[in-house]
């Protein structure tokens, strides 16, 4: 799914948070939303994905408009993801019963998506119940198991350890085959670099910079992301950016 | 009549009368306030405040304005409810929709809109999201279902204005307390008192049980 964004806004209490001019999302992409905080990452994913509307503007989804049936090619993994009070297991399928899956076909996917994390033990129990990097776990393979066009993950492994991290980036590979496309929302240079095609990065709500993830890294121009990468530009003074 | 046949009847209309007008107020409570809860829009906190307000509206003055709508000159006195069990639905549900409404917009909340992002992110309609958010908050609504209860069960001023306790009819266990007392029958009025006790506590009993039984450890 391509998705085009056009001089778009989001107001908050009459305050603007986020100005988009242009933004294309392609098929086939990883592509990294990363920024300092407040810097308007969430709200971006969440205008783009359908979960809130822009103030003003035009998102269009493959040159059309956002409608009810939209919504069953995106799927999304909000910052703070709500496990539903049901097992671990009914909370891994939820979406795939909200798409009208059959039986067979809800459990071959539950068969080749709960390798990935090693929580077959965990499907009997409350969700309620789980530790944060449990959560965070259920709820990826919660957002992949849909297999959608495109997937928006907020900061998903946050929560995780190092070896799920790594875990949940070899998944997140794997959610853009083909036609599909990821976009994730994180904080971690390393993790952009592992995971992404494609960076974007956003100061004060609007887009500072965006490209190829080599060039970005390696060779930024704007003024931020160039402390940031400590890459130097006559400025110590803000060395200590906490990114 | 004896006196046990009586009491079991003004105890059984009294139920009738309660939970009646409490399904109809929680329904109708309900169903208005979650989509209310999960939208902003301009009115409301005018909406929120006009609630609030009627959740405190004296039951006497509630029973003055269904007995007006309902008395032979009013605009629907043609349909002869005055003085029925109907009437005296009718006046409970009105005073009981405020509370249900209000307290279902609180408890819904940010919890519903959370839920409400969550559906979406992952391809739910409205039916499947409106579904799961009173699976959800099931426990607040029942709460709130609980607190709808008491006011209905408890009321007498407007229940006495549109009923008339009349025996055998539309006497229920407050108007008869009040009528006993009134008469100087205390054995009779704490007879009745001690059995809407014993009532109001089996059913918050029962609801508090069925919460208990639908709730679950949360460790975020």
């Amino acid at each position: 799914m391509n998705i085009r964004v056009d001089a778009s806004y989001k107001e908050y209490n009459g305050k603007e948070v986020l100005r988009i001019d242009e933004l294309c999302f392609k098929e086939g992409y990883v592509y990294a939303l990363m920024g300092l905080n407040g810097s308007g990452k969430t709200t971006l994913l969440q205008c783009v994905s359908g979960i809130e509307p822009f103030t003003k503007g035009a998102v269009l989804y493959d040159n059309c408009r956002y409608e009810e049936h939209t919504k069953r090619d995106i799927s999304v993994m909000l910052q703070n993801p709500y496990l539903f009070n049901f097992s671990v297991l009914e909370n891994i399928i939820i979406g795939l019963k909200f798409r009208k899956f059959n039986k067979k076909e809800i459990k071959k996917r539950i068969e080749s998506y709960v390798s990935y994390f090693d929580i077959k033990d965990l499907f009997n129990k409350n969700a309620r119940e789980l530790s944060g990097g449990e959560r965070a776990k259920v709820s990826l393979i919660r957002t992949a198991i849909l297999e959608s066009k495109i997937t928006f993950l907020d900061e998903p492994t946050a929560s995780m350890d190092i070896e799920n991290t790594l875990i949940a980036e070899k998944l997140i590979k794997t959610m853009a085959k083909g036609s599909r496309s990821v976009v994730l929302v994180t904080h971690d240079l390393l993790q952009a670099g592992r995971v992404a095609d494609y960076v974007i990065f956003l100061d004060k709500g609007k887009i500072i910079e965006q490209g190829l993830v080599d060039k970005v890294l390696n060779f930024p121009e704007h003024k931020l992301l160039k402390q940031i990468l400590n890459r130097g530009d006559g400025n110590d003074k803000n060395s200590d950016i906490n990114y | 009549m004896s006196f046990y046949e009586e009491v079991l009847g003004v105890v059984f209309l009294s139920l009738f009368i309660s939970i009646t007008s409490t399904v109809i107020a929680s329904l109708a409570g309900m169903i208005l306030a979650i989509p209310i809860s999960l939208k902003d829009f301009r009115l409301k906190k005018y909406i929120v405040r006009l609630s609030e307000t009627f959740m405190s509206i004296p039951p006497v003055l509630m029973g003055l304005v269904v007995y007006l709508i309902l008395s032979r000159k009013g605009p629907l006195g043609s349909l002869g409810l005055l003085f029925t069990p109907t009437a005296m639905i009718i006046a409970q549900s009105l005073l009981v929709f405020p509370i249900v409404f209000g307290l279902s917009i609180s408890a819904i909340g940010s919890r519903g809109r959370k839920i409400q992002k969550n559906c979406i992110a992952l391809g739910a309609r409205r039916k499947d999201t409106l579904i799961l958010i009173i699976k959800e908050c099931k426990i607040q609504l029942l709460s709130v279902a609980a607190a709808g209860f008491g006011r209905s069960i408890s009321e007498v001023g407007a229940v006495m204005m549109v009923g008339g306790n009349i025996k055998g009819e539309t006497r229920v266990m407050t108007t008869y307390i009040a009528l006993q007392t009134g008469q100087g029958e205390f054995n009779e009025a704490i007879t009745i008192g001690v059995i809407l006790l014993l009532v109001a506590f089996l059913v918050n009993f029962i609801l508090h049980g069925l919460s208990k039984s639908n709730g679950n450890g949360d460790r975020s």
